[in-house]
């Protein structure tokens, strides 16, 4: 990889995206070869890999609009990493056609005869039925994609030269986007994730999801921020002040997180109502519990707590890992949201569920290099971007 | 630079916060003299009228002692009325302070400064209306210290379990820590005004509570140290104590209160309405005293759209408990929804969505949110819609489980006047405060005036 320190574009990209694709197309295949055998097992294992990076590409829509709807400064060298992760929305919505072949392997409420022997499930057959569903699951992605092109194409041109009227625009679509963005990332999670248990319901579901994504993201920016800091024309653009800011950001929506984690989890236990409390009991039975108490300490108390030091935050190999850390830990929540409602045998993560989360990641990370590959690595046009290179925190 | 040669390029200039060419010296001038000067006709009037009303809150609290609580509307099946509405109402409204003072601060938003001292203060003083409500509301006031964990012979302990107990924890630290915030932040001050005393007493008390600052080097290094340490542990407790105000309902299994989004919910909506109040009392004060250059068109406009935000916030939960009570299947909770939008108590839901979801609309339009008039009346009402969505909660309890037990609540003249009568406490600690404290945390401005900058005018250092 080599970048010009004038343009910010990599001349010449090296092989990450080799090493990405060939991981993808691996992945894939042996994830194919897994639906051969365990085809009900392959679709929980592609639900997950599926919720997994569209959420990342979500909350880079999010970072995205927020940046421009605070008018932050410090946040523009990262802004056009975020966009590029938005970007990779719109062909995500191909990864959901295996997931629509595996709704009645997935979604109790797609059987006819079972909804017909459960009361309550016909109440919901109106929102919850198989075409309503689809057309739901396409709409998310129609105004996701139509969001993420707006304000691309908006960015690109800020390239060519700046006007005051870029910034003006890509704010308003930030403003009408983040209404659309709340709406859509709630009923998605509703859809995707909380109704595989169809009795099941939780009014802050919406939240959690949201918070995982947008920690997720920004371990995301942080790692691809670290990967092209190798590079000696971008180590001063990519400064210690902004992985302490990130660093900021993570503590801030760990802590969140854990705090709507603990909302949801606490509110049911106290009301200790079977109709609600029977998703958590299925989540701290047997080898469940360890993989609860896992995201207990991994997904919030042990990075709490490293988190708080200032140091830790300023430290670009300890950010690393946490990015990375994150991930794997944001993987295993939607592992824990999803396969208890399925295995009875209690937690096991095998190699399918590994090649589809890999698969689709390395295609995703081939799609996302590409992109940063295709257009500068920081907006150029934008006029803050020189207060947010020099950009210091106090 | 390239970048520099571009006219287009060049990063668009930030308008100055504070307006009027203010120097160090006349920003210490126009604020202590409001402390300063003789006591106004204006002032003493607002406080006679003030006080008055606050007399109703005593004489209502003393009834209330002497017959006790059935003077008010509760029965079965409402056995929490307007108290709890009151109570949360106004812990609410003290979120706006903390907010503004710890995190604005920690995301470095300077706008804070010149509305942070008044919104703290008004936050401690409606922590104080809001106590008094859980305060008299337990019967038997000679044994108001139940409420406390003390040990005792008869080994009787509050009920650990319950949210109830976790309110006077949570409460009582935030009113701590938002005191120790405030005093801490008056510190410099204070030390100002008493350097400017010219009487004896005055120098001696203002001397005692400024606790012998003398604003050097080594002084200012640790109090910015303690400023910021303050503003870490006041941050969490912003979103805990709303948190915990919702649990006091969420926890329970009441239909249209057993919900887990609650807690989250509870917290946007304390903000919302902390704004909300923020905004009516700033837009008096700074007209009564002639504040404009201090708190501008753009901090009122800032202050709309953190409105606009939280309003949307609090839209999104009414809408997620609406839809999921009609997904969840449990028919009690679908009527419980259906009832507080067509049942009895409509009028107060409809004046809710009225008040919290459409009138910030208004705010998307700039030429709305940036006009004086119309921000004022819509702080108003978000201030009385934020009221009614506490009481169409409460009101859940009004039709049960049992048919048989169904009620209509209506509040008493004794609810209305203690309600009344809170106002009168609120704004005489307020106006207390505007006659004798420095409304604008002056050496806060002074630090986001231009000359505090060292490249000011060029200059180098």
């Amino acid at each position: 990889m080599t970048a010009d320190s004038k343009t910010y574009k990599l001349i010449e990209k090296g092989r990450l995206g080799i090493i990405a694709l060939v991981v993808g197309v691996v992945g894939l295949a042996a994830s194919a070869l897994g639906w051969v055998s365990e085809p009900e097992r392959f679709y929980h294992a592609f639900l997950t890999a599926f919720v997994f990076w569209t959420s990342i590409a979500l909350g880079g829509l999010f970072f995205t609009m927020m940046h421009h709807l605070t008018g932050a400064r410090w946040s523009v060298v990262v802004r056009r990493i975020c966009e590029n992760l938005m970007m990779q929305l719109p062909w995500l919505f191909l990864a959901f056609i295996p997931v629509y072949f595996g709704i009645h392997d997935l979604y109790h409420w797609s059987h006819t005869e079972a909804v017909a022997a459960d009361h309550a499930l016909q109440g919901k057959a109106a929102y919850l039925n198989v075409g309503f569903f689809t057309i739901r699951t396409v709409a998310y992605f129609a105004i996701w994609s139509i969001l993420a092109v707006l304000l691309y194409r908006v960015s690109l041109k800020q390239d060519a030269g700046h006007k005051p009227e870029h910034l003006k625009s890509m704010r308003k679509i930030s403003a009408i986007g983040m209404l659309l963005f709340a709406a859509t990332i709630t009923l998605s999670g509703w859809d995707w994730l909380m109704s595989l248990e169809p009795h099941w319901f939780s009014t802050v579901f919406g939240v959690y999801l949201f918070s995982g994504s947008f920690l997720n993201a920004v371990a995301v920016v942080t790692g691809v921020c670290l990967y092209l800091r190798k590079e000696d024309a971008l180590r001063n653009t990519f400064t210690l002040e902004h992985f302490h800011d990130l660093g900021k950001l993570m503590l801030a929506f760990t802590i969140f997180w854990g705090y709507i984690g603990f909302a949801q989890y606490f509110l049911i236990w106290y009301g200790n109502l079977p109709e609600e409390t029977f998703w958590y009991t299925a989540r701290w039975e047997g080898s469940w519990k360890i993989v609860s108490l896992v995201l207990l300490f991994g997904h919030f108390a042990l990075p709490f707590v490293i988190l708080l030091f200032r140091n830790v935050k300023r430290s670009l190999p300890i950010m690393g890992f946490l990015g990375i850390w994150f991930l794997v830990m944001h993987w295993l929540d939607y592992y824990w949201l999803i396969y208890p409602t399925f295995t009875e045998q209690g937690a096991s993560i095998g190699g399918l569920e590994i090649a589809a989360v890999l698969g689709l990641g390395g295609i995703f990370i081939w799609q996302l290099w590409r992109r940063i590959g295709s257009s500068p690595v920081v907006p150029v046009g934008d006029p803050e971007l020189d207060n947010s290179i020099n950009f210091v925190n106090n | 630079m390239s970048t520099v040669e571009n006219k287009e390029q060049m990063p668009p200039a930030e308008p100055p916060l504070i307006l009027g060419n203010q120097t160090f010296g006349t920003v210490t001038d126009r604020i202590s003299k409001l402390a300063e000067r003789k006591t106004t006709l204006t002032w003493l009037a607002a406080l006679s009228l003030a006080a008055s009303v606050a007399l109703l809150l005593l004489g209502s609290i003393g009834y209330l002692f002497y017959e006790g609580i059935g003077i008010w509307g509760l029965n079965v099946p409402v056995a929490w009325g307007w108290a709890i509405v009151n109570f949360v109402f106004w812990v609410g409204i003290g979120h706006a302070g903390t907010l503004i003072s710890a995190i604005l601060f920690l995301f470095r938003q300077k706008w804070r400064t010149s509305i942070n001292r008044f919104a703290e203060a008004m936050t401690l003083f409606a922590v104080i209306c809001a106590l008094v409500f859980p305060g008299i509301h337990v019967g038997r006031i000679w044994v108001v210290y139940w409420m406390f964990p003390l040990p005792n012979q008869m080994d009787m302990w509050p009920n650990f379990r319950s949210p109830l107990l976790w309110d006077v924890f949570a409460v009582s630290i935030y009113f701590t820590c938002s005191l120790v915030f405030w005093y801490t932040g008056l510190i410099p001050d204070l030390a100002t005004l008493r350097d400017r005393a010219t009487t004896k007493i005055r120098k001696i008390v203002l001397g005692i509570f400024s606790l012998g600052w003398r604003g050097g080097n080594r002084q200012w290094k640790h109090y910015e140290l303690a400023y910021l340490i303050l503003a870490g542990v006041s941050t969490p407790l912003v979103l805990s104590v709303h948190s915990v105000v919702s649990t006091d309902f969420a926890v329970s299994v009441v239909p249209g209160w057993h919900t887990t989004i609650f807690p989250p919910y509870f917290v946007a909506g304390a903000i919302f309405s902390g704004f909300a109040m923020v905004m009516t009392l700033g837009i008096i004060t700074r007209k009564v005293f002639h504040l404009e250059d201090f708190i501008t068109n753009q901090h009122l406009e800032k202050m709309n759209k953190i409105m606009l935000l939280t309003g949307m916030m609090v839209g999104y939960s009414y809408a997620c408990e609406f839809f999921i009570a009609w997904y969840s299947g449990n028919a009690y909770e679908q009527f419980a929804f259906i009832n507080r939008a067509f049942g009895p108590y409509a009028w107060a839901y409809w004046i809710m969505i009225s008040c919290n979801v459409l009138i910030p609309q208004m705010f998307w339009f700039r030429k709305l949110r940036t006009s004086i008039p119309v921000m004022f009346v819509a702080s108003i009402f978000i201030n009385i819609g934020m009221w009614f969505e506490r009481f169409v909660i409460v009101m859940s309890l009004a039709r049960d489980y049992l048919p048989s037990s169904w009620d209509y609540y209506s509040p008493t003249t004794w609810d209305v006047l203690t309600f009344i009568g809170s106002f009168g406490l609120f704004f005489t600690l307020f106006l207390l405060f505007l006659r004798f404290l420095p409304v604008v945390a002056m050496f806060e401005v002074k630090g986001v005036l231009p000359e505090a900058d060292p490249h000011h005018k060029g200059g180098s250092h």
